[in-house]
């Protein structure tokens, strides 16, 4: 098979990503109409779709862990966070609040759901049991939620602030480098299943071995490195949002009119 | 005036008539931070001059081929003493030093919040130093680079006893860069004037409080290495010795983990010179505050994530080289935009061309040299052609004396008035400005030729190839160039403080509270402080018709006030986590595949669960403790504070029997990588609990000495605040160590 047949054949119909984004649509619209920030849902929900159909998918189902890390970031921090941007400016947790929003519970949810699934058997499950792999991907979307309420929650007032949000992202950021130094450098294996000759479902492994020339040591590294680099960039750039924030905007906690609320 | 009056009135500036009577310790028991600013630039002044013979020393051998004036284990010593000096003895004191005097003052504040800490740091430098420069009398030098590279700085390479003294010395100084950051970092979160929000603050007062934090959490990378290294070189363990087992590049990754924040660590204190200097001749705000303000934040950030641009040419393969391309190049973003801000704040404004103008402005050009050369090396290819060649040495020098010594200079020329009441020489200050840049640009443009002619680095001489000849001569003879301009400089300081011209209070007519009182400042420095609405109060004050708009207070953060205590513990716990981290990070590493030898089957898990057990639960009693304190039962408090002490005590000796019984089955630091990893990180943790204890044990004794019925008592909570850090580290190491090996 050649890189462009693969690109085109190894799209998989996933009904059940489909069923999912349709629902959160019309849940949406229902809830709050069609508003101007709707695009971030649309973009959220396509980066979600495209995430669980593409070739990516493919790849990640088996053949390779960096690919598998492309979806897990992508999943953790991509699409929460155009999820929770979508949501009007008003949405608030309410009393519910108490337990999420918190930078402690954020953090440890955020970086947590990096360092959980990367341990050795939980990462195996996650590729050979369609079970662990759903859960793998709601939990990550949720956690993934819970990390970015601190910083993208709709009201100002149940935002931190933002130097507090620079170092919270800083610190999330250090923690999950740590992770990514680890796999990058690490003489065995993270993800053992991926280290294996996979059962060549799509006829592929010689692509990827031979053609792209990525052998699962190089594999471990790539995913090692884009937890490393290319996912701080992303910390990153949420932080500058945050110094925008914060020297921008003369007064960030506007006082709440009774309508607001 | 005539010089005899001159000089005691320069006198009584230097010492208030009381001390007079005790003048030998007037200066040397200070705990003024003023004083210590002073101490800490006359330190690296002295050191200065030390590296600077050094480097002169280089030249002359390299001025001509096949020269045999140093051999080749001399020349080793030389360039090792010179750049290890420079950077740690010299740059970082002197920026410490300028930090230190006059991060308070702009920020309306009487003193740094810890004055005994910031004595403690600045009296560590000339301790570190005389260590390093004890090496000389005790076998040589260290002979291995400022970087130290392993193995060749481990015992079986390195014999003489440099590499150790290089090492504590780093350690020592380390130590002290470290107290430093803290202070500066509880300085401005505790100490600011009222009115002086954080989104007020002065631009070179910001950007020290960013570089404040790099400093805590890039140093302990380097001491966690450093005492690594001392391990394998005197308890002869096994990190980097890789017929051991060990990983020499685990060391470069450790050195430039360190290694390239440093060089942002120095940076960046130029960089708020220059934006505190340029605004000020160009009679114009800076323009982009908000922007140079936030991009130092993403500088901080990004300094710290690459590396490993520093070791392309170790190896690490085309994957790993790909994503640190990118990542370094990114960082030429922030940096680059700041120059565009600097040369924006200079159009249209009334510049005016002073000494300390013109070497800020020549420290912008260098630097865009020495960034564009930067950003080359940050492409891999081109870094394979020329790491190991002159055109790095002319690319970091143009970095670290283009644009970081001219800053310094630039600086003193700028805030001398201010620290000494008289103004430098400006027809002197005009020599030292032209004999240092023409000197620096003789000697290190040409470099960038050699270098790319294949002149290697680090060899002690050449052969007489077409070329190279002239243009080490002309390179040598630019090193004398900056030799002259050091020498006028400095007799311009020495004849300006006792001729120069009285300065007044606001000479350059700047913006900054530092301006707003008599030069030099008195003790208590302020006697009362104009309102504070923006960034310029001063310029406020003396416009009333024409004031800069208000900034507004963005919220309780903008004027968040910490209990001063409790700030610098938790910014020490920040330092101690990135201590640990590193070390933890190793013992995985190393530990990753299970090891044969005996040592991992000898630990006894079910005892040290019990240990680990009192120690958790001292975490409870330390907070039962602070809680009877609150609620004003101060027997309560002792009796948990006691409680505490007993637990953490069992569970040191817990440790200690542990220790005997793996030294008497044979397992010592030296036995395989398992042994020393394993000693390395309990044992660093041991000594924490001890630490801790002793504070407990400190606070106890005050607890049963006074009487706190009001219940205010911050260093129980400070020290609480400790030792739940202590207990939480061994919750890692307890788990990885004793845990991870039973699942895995």
């Amino acid at each position: 098979m050649t890189t462009q047949q693969f690109l085109t054949s190894a799209w998989t119909l996933n009904a059940a990503a489909f069923v999912a984004s349709g629902a959160a649509l019309v849940m949406y619209v229902r809830a709050f109409g069609v508003n101007r920030r709707i695009g971030y849902l649309l973009a959220g929900l396509a980066v979600f779709v495209l995430t669980l159909i593409s070739p990516l998918n493919a790849l990640a189902s088996g053949y390779l862990f960096s690919a598998h890390m492309l979806q897990h970031i992508l999943l953790l921090l991509i699409v929460p966070a155009l999820l929770l941007m979508s949501l009007p400016r008003l949405v608030s947790l309410g009393p519910r609040s108490w337990l999420i929003a918190r930078p402690l519970v954020g953090w440890i949810a955020g970086v947590g759901a990096m360092w959980l699934w990367h341990a050795r058997p939980l990462c195996n499950a996650a590729v050979s049991s369609q079970f662990v792999n759903v859960v793998q991907i709601s939990s990550l979307l949720l956690l993934g939620a819970i990390f970015w309420w601190q910083i993208l929650a709709p009201r100002e007032d149940e935002r931190m602030s933002p130097p507090g949000a620079v170092l919270y992202l800083f610190s999330a950021c250090v923690a999950c480098s740590v992770l990514g130094i680890l796999i990058t450098f690490s003489p065995v294996s993270v993800c053992p299943i991926y280290a294996q000759p996979p059962v060549d479902r799509l006829g592929i492994a010689n692509l990827v071995q031979s053609n792209w020339g990525i052998t699962p040591d190089k594999d471990q590294q790539i995913g090692g490195l884009l937890m490393w680099v290319p996912m701080c960039l992303v910390y990153l750039s949420a932080i500058i949002a945050q110094l925008a924030r914060w020297f921008a905007h003369p007064v960030p906690h506007a006082p709440l009119t009774e309508k607001a609320l | 005036m005539n010089g005899n009056t001159s000089i005691t009135a320069t006198v009584a500036h230097l010492l208030t008539p009381a001390e007079r009577q005790h003048w030998k310790l007037a200066w040397l028991s200070t705990v003024d931070h003023k004083r210590i600013g002073v101490l800490y630039m006359l330190t690296g002044l002295v050191f200065f001059v030390v590296a600077g013979v050094e480097a002169l020393l280089i030249r002359l051998q390299l001025a001509v081929p096949n020269n045999t004036l140093l051999g080749p284990d001399t020349y080793n010593w030389m360039f090792t003493m010179h750049g290890t000096t420079m950077i740690f003895l010299v740059a970082m004191p002197v920026l410490f030093g300028i930090m230190n005097y006059i991060l308070p003052l702009q920020i309306g504040a009487r003193d740094m919040a810890f004055p005994r800490l910031n004595a403690l740091g600045v009296w560590l430098v000339p301790f570190g130093g005389i260590l390093l420069h004890f090496s000389f009398l005790a076998g040589g030098p260290p002979a291995v680079g400022w970087f130290a590279y392993t193995p060749l700085s481990e015992a079986p390479y390195s014999s003489q006893l440099g590499v150790d003294y290089w090492a504590i010395s780093l350690l020592v100084l380390g130590i002290g860069s470290v107290s430093a950051g803290i202070n500066f970092i509880v300085t401005v979160l505790t100490q600011r004037a009222p009115g002086m929000t954080l989104r007020r603050l002065p631009l070179f007062t910001w950007m020290s409080f960013c570089n404040a934090f790099l400093v805590i959490l890039a140093l302990p990378i380097l001491n966690a290495g450093l005492v690594m290294l001392l391990i394998d070189r005197l308890l002869g363990g096994r990190f980097f010795l890789p017929f051991g087992g060990g990983s020499a590049i685990m060391w470069q990754h450790i050195f430039w983990a360190f290694g390239h924040p440093e060089v942002y660590i120095v940076a960046i204190p130029a960089f708020a010179i220059l934006s505190e200097v340029i605004p000020v001749f160009s009679r114009k705000p800076i323009f982009g505050h908000e922007f140079v303000a936030a991009s130092t934040v993403v500088i901080v950030f990004l300094s710290l994530l690459v590396w490993a641009h520093h070791m392309f040419t170790v190896g690490l393969g085309h994957t790993v080289d790909l994503f640190f391309v990118a990542a370094s190049v990114l960082i030429a973003v922030p940096t680059g935009v700041k120059l565009f801000n600097w040369s924006a704040t200079m159009v249209g404004g009334r510049v005016r061309f002073t000494t300390a103008m013109l070497f800020c402005v020549t420290a912008l050009l260098q630097f865009l040299i020495g960034g564009l050369t930067g950003i080359s090396h940050a492409t891999a290819p081109l870094d394979w052609q020329t790491k190991n060649s002159y055109y790095l040495v002319a690319h970091f020098h143009n970095i670290f004396v283009g644009l970081i010594v001219f800053a310094i200079l630039g600086a003193i020329y700028y805030w001398f008035p201010k620290m000494s009441g008289r103004m430098l020489s400006e027809r002197l200050g005009k020599w030292t400005f032209w004999l240092m840049t023409i000197g620096f640009n003789l000697t290190f443009m040409i470099q960038h030729v050699l270098g790319l002619a294949g002149m290697p680095r680090r060899t002690f001489t050449y052969p007489d190839l077409p070329g190279w000849t002239w243009m080490n001569m002309v390179s040598t003879i630019g090193a004398f160039f900056m030799a002259a301009g050091s020498i006028v400089f400095v007799w311009d300081l020495v004849t300006s403080l006792f001729r120069g011209k009285p300065a007044g209070n606001n000479p350059w007519n700047a913006w900054t509270l530092e301006w707003a009182t008599t030069s030099p400042p008195p003790h208590e420095n302020f006697d009362a402080l104009p309102p504070i609405h923006s960034r310029r109060p001063l310029w406020d004050y003396m416009n009333p018709d024409r004031p800069d708009p208000v900034v507004p207070v963005g919220g309780a953060i903008d004027t968040f006030r910490p209990d001063k205590i409790k700030a610098g513990v938790l910014t020490f716990i920040i330092s101690e986590a990135g201590f640990f981290g590193v070390l933890i990070l190793a013992y995985l590493f190393y530990n990753a595949t299970s090891q044969s030898g005996p040592g991992q089957q000898q630990l006894d898990v079910l005892k040290t669960g019990i240990f680990s057990i009192c120690l958790f639960a001292s975490s409870f009693t330390i907070w039962r403790s602070e809680a009877g304190l609150r609620a004003n039962k101060l027997g309560k408090m002792k009796a948990w504070l006691i409680a505490t002490i007993v637990l953490g005590g069992i569970f040191i000796v817990g440790q200690g029997l542990e220790y005997w019984s793996l030294f008497q089955s044979g397992v010592t630091v030296g036995l395989d990588l398992f042994a020393t990893t394993f000693f390395t990180l309990t044992g660093f943790h041991g000594l924490h609990v001890s630490f801790g204890l002793l504070a407990l044990l400190v606070v106890l004794g005050v607890a049963f000495a006074r009487n706190f019925k009001n219940g205010h008592f911050p260093a129980l909570g400070a020290v609480g605040y400790y030792w739940h850090f202590v207990d939480v580290v061994w919750v890692f190491v307890f788990s990885i160590v004793y845990i991870w090996p039973l699942i895995r």
